[in-house]
């Protein structure tokens, strides 16, 4: 049966004092949160650059831009002509479905912002990995110890 | 002995289904998590902005346009649902803990009452 591991607020647990079937699902679990870790990172990554990017194209959305011709992709493969009607300009997505406007200063600091926040985020769960790998590590020796201390027995 | 070993198998089966739905709980739960702080970011975004920018909804492949305003409310509310939907799954999810427990330890007894009655024979 899964039982729920034996750990929310009881910080301090004698590892010693566990049995090795114990250690082995508490390894697991451990093992468990660290690659979720690592997937958050990296998905984050991927949202950092998203950012990154949209941040790098509003360079390129100038004053001196206005009224020249682009093609705007209709599909992956078709595009049509038009023209850059307005480059003080532009729509980003806020979440939910919620689109603001934005002047590009607005939009600029935006992105800044965005980039920031998910900096921030990663920065806490490369912390808290850390320290859980810290403790997978811990947990992995004193398994080994049992396990010596078991074939000595035997 | 036959119907003890009845009893526990119906239990395991029971146990497994209120596992099933606490999984599934706790996975909603998540969901609902993850929505509240993406509304919470689009709450903040809207506040930042001035009463007079454009503010445009998703609606299938259309933006429609709105009222910042609206699009404040909109928020506020969706918020408030999701607040309200966290609550009662917090809930769901306290019973069936509550449910598993009950099965666990009814289980347990039925073991031992299988153990005591091979015992004796």
């Amino acid at each position: 049966m899964s039982q729920i591991p034996l750990e929310p607020n009881a910080q301090q647990i004698d590892l010693t004092t566990l049995s090795l079937p114990q250690l082995t699902q508490l390894k697991q679990q451990l093992d468990q949160e660290l690659s979720l870790f690592q997937e958050s990172l990296q998905s984050l990554k991927l949202a950092q650059n998203k950012f990154q990017s949209s941040g790098e194209c509003l360079e390129k959305v100038t004053p001196e831009s206005q009224g020249k011709s682009i093609l705007v992709p209709l599909t992956g493969s078709m595009y049509v002509p038009g023209q850059l009607a307005d480059t003080k300009h532009v729509i980003i997505d806020i979440g939910t479905g919620y689109y603001a406007e934005q002047d590009i200063e607005g939009a600029k600091n935006y992105f800044k912002r965005k980039i920031a926040f998910v900096t921030e985020q990663m920065e806490k769960i490369q912390v808290i990995g850390l320290e859980k790998s810290k403790v997978r590590d811990t947990v992995a020796e004193v398994m080994e110890l049992k396990m010596q201390a078991q074939t000595a027995q035997s | 002995m036959g119907d003890v070993q009845k009893k526990i198998e119906n239990e395991v089966v029971q146990l497994k289904g209120t596992q099933k739905e606490y999984q599934k709980a706790i996975s909603t739960r998540q969901q609902l998590d993850a929505q509240l702080n993406e509304n919470q970011v689009v709450k903040d975004e809207l506040n930042l902005l001035s009463e007079d920018r454009k503010i445009y909804k998703a609606i299938g492949p259309a933006l429609i346009k709105m009222e910042i305003i609206e699009a404040k409310q909109n928020v506020a509310k969706r918020i408030d649902y999701i607040n309200k939907e966290i609550k009662r799954f917090d809930e769901i999810i306290l019973n069936l803990e509550k449910k598993q427990d009950g099965h666990r330890e009814t289980l347990h007894k039925l073991q031992q009452d299988k153990m005591k009655t091979s015992l004796k024979a």
